[in-house]
């Protein structure tokens, strides 16, 4: 038995010819050795015997090929076969009892949760909510699978040959609409005969009801998510549900009720759209094998007709002339009123006490402007040296050209 | 030796629209009967003509007597590139769709594709157009829009209709449904297996 990661490694190696023998597997239970050498030369038209038999050595070494029995056949590895079909949507479609008995099981699993709760058993409430996350998780991967497969059952009738008699054509879409979507949508009722809603919507409220009483108990954090995280399963799986049902008899009724228009054209296109499906677009078609058509793009730059009348006119330009104006005579400047500062310091402190010192100011210098005067009057009363103080009662002093009101300062010695 | 080939002479009088259809045929513009009946008459009448001219510059003008013409090319832009992907993928999820609805897909140039319909369309596959970088049921009339601008389709006041160019598509459905299936894998194999028995 080859090693994990050997197996692995190899089907890394072998991607595509085991896709494709995953693919065959429908056909064909068991392949000899030819079947598989075809394969290969189908993918590498150019390789040698040698290079196809070391191919068939190496998928046996890795396990992926296992020999029959009896006879020189050989099967794909069950879990590989498993792992690429999941991974390549190629699923075979399930049993709805099977289904039916998970849905039952939830039953089981959400009384178990009530009585955990009720006797308080910790390990029987976990015991349960991971019971029931793995009943929702096989759900709904079952849910997924049987989806794809009918798909691919859908997919398969729409892209048979067109000469096929109808009956034999839809024979299995017949089948899997009459066993399978037919008892699904029954188990989906919402009325009383529908098990999948009841029973998920029963395990819905055990969990809510868990986490509510859980969190009332002050009980681990971690106990709670764990609860709520089973609870959004739940919720998401109703959800899926729905949609499944919904998507298999959107496919199914058209064939069903044979109102399909079924020709080469329909065929071709279903089929194409099944590979899209599961191989992606990409690897589905190449762009050479779709139309295409030239188109040029002209992404020349040219000067525009704005740039060229720019140039013109920077040619042709012509200084315009500006006309400066005559100098002015000196004696046209304002006067700059000039004041002897030690003096008026001389002046005031022989002066002092003054009681009104704007009108000290105004009644020495008779020709100085206003503003001057102004300026000196405020740098005065801030001016250390000596003390000013403000008298209570407003009074008014004409200037020059304006008259002020204030509360005038008075200048006493210290 | 080489044999020059003598071109009749080309009468300019006689394509008049010469400037409009090399426009379009070379920004990447079928010319479909349907949707330029004018433009694809003087194609029609003057066909030889206009391959010649064409060929002489160095393009390549294909016709189709389904009613449709345009530049062949064998490689592609990035852009053009990925726009033909998409536009396969919308064509093939919207005949699926009618075919299932019972409708004749031989004639597609019939339908009247609106919102309503592109909204079904969405909602049957999701999922495989979300798988394929479709942002929203939006990119569809997005696409839509596209396919008028080459000629694959028209725009209506209230929604779209196919236009003949399709056909280059449906064709290349059919022949590529062929190659990369497991039903001629099949085939083969049995052929390789029978081959064996027989010796």
């Amino acid at each position: 038995m080859a090693t994990p990661k050997a197996l692995v490694s190899a089907l890394y190696d072998h991607w595509d010819t085991v896709e494709w023998l995953v693919q065959l597997s429908r056909e064909f239970p068991s392949f000899e050795s030819e079947h598989i050498f075809a394969v290969v030369t189908r993918l590498a038209p150019a390789s040698s015997v040698e290079q196809q038999q070391q191919v068939l050595r190496q998928l046996c070494n890795a396990d992926i090929l296992q020999t029959l029995a009896r006879g020189a056949s050989f099967q794909l590895n069950a879990y590989v076969l498993e792992f690429v079909r999941g991974l390549t949507r190629e699923h075979e479609l399930g049993l709805s009892a099977v289904l039916s008995s998970r849905i039952n099981a939830i039953t089981d699993a959400s009384r178990k949760l009530n009585e955990g709760l009720h006797v308080r058993d910790m390990d029987l409430l976990r015991q349960a909510a991971n019971k029931l996350a793995e009943l929702f998780r096989q759900i709904g991967q079952q849910l997924d699978q049987d989806r794809h497969a009918i798909l691919e059952l859908a997919e398969r009738a729409k892209a048979a040959n067109t000469d096929m008699p109808i009956a034999r054509r839809y024979r299995e879409v017949l089948d899997a609409y009459d066993n399978y979507v037919a008892p699904m949508a029954e188990m989906m009722d919402s009325g009383p005969d529908g098990t999948f809603y009841r029973h998920l919507e029963e395990a819905e409220h055990a969990l809510d009801h868990t986490v509510e009483v859980l969190t009332v108990q002050g009980a681990l954090y971690t106990h709670r998510l764990a609860m709520r995280n089973v609870a959004y399963q739940a919720k998401e799986l109703r959800r899926l549900g729905r949609e499944v049902l919904k998507q298999c008899s959107d496919t199914l009724l058209p064939l069903r009720e044979e109102i399909r228009q079924h020709n080469q054209l329909s065929a071709s296109i279903s089929r194409l759209l099944g590979q899209v499906r599961k191989r992606g677009l990409n690897r589905t078609l190449a762009v050479r094998d779709l139309p295409l058509w030239r188109r040029e793009i002209s992404r020349a730059v040219s000067v525009g007709a704005e740039v060229l009348t720019i140039m013109s006119e920077a040619r042709a330009f012509a200084p315009t002339h500006v006309a400066f104006p005559n100098e002015r005579a000196a004696d046209a400047m304002p006067s700059l009123n000039l004041v002897d500062e030690h003096e008026l310091i001389a002046g005031l402190n022989a002066a002092l006490p003054v009681p009104d010192l704007l009108r000290w100011l105004r009644a020495r210098y008779v020709d100085l402007n206003d503003a001057t005067l102004l300026r000196l009057y405020h740098e005065l009363v801030a001016r250390p040296g000596w003390q000013a103080s403000q008298s209570d009662t407003p009074t008014t002093v004409r200037l020059n050209t304006v008259q002020v009101t204030l509360y005038p300062h008075a200048i006493i010695d210290e | 030796m080489k044999t020059a080939t003598i071109l009749a002479p080309l009468d300019l009088n006689k394509m008049p629209r010469l400037k409009e259809l090399f426009a379009m045929l070379n920004s990447g513009r079928h010319i479909n009967r349907l949707a330029d009946p004018i433009l694809w008459a003087e194609l029609e009448r003057e066909a030889i003509q206009f391959e010649d001219l064409f060929a002489a510059l160095g393009y390549e003008l294909r016709m189709d007597g389904r009613g449709y013409a345009w530049f062949q090319t064998a490689e592609a832009s990035v852009t053009v590139s990925k726009t033909t992907r998409q536009l396969a993928l919308l064509f093939m999820v919207l005949f699926e769709l009618q075919a299932d609805a019972g409708l004749n897909l031989g004639r597609f140039t019939d339908w009247h594709i609106d919102r309503k319909l592109l909204e079904a369309l969405w909602d049957k596959n999701h999922a495989l157009l979300e798988a394929e970088g479709f942002a929203d049921a939006e990119a569809l009339p997005q696409l839509l829009d596209t396919a008028a601008r080459y000629g694959f389709a028209e725009a209506l006041p209230n929604g779209w209709r196919l236009l003949p160019a399709v056909f280059r598509y449906l064709d290349r459905f059919e022949e590529l449904s062929g190659n990369s299936d497991p039903v001629h894998a099949a085939t083969s194999v049995e052929l390789a297996t029978a081959g064996r028995e027989d010796t």
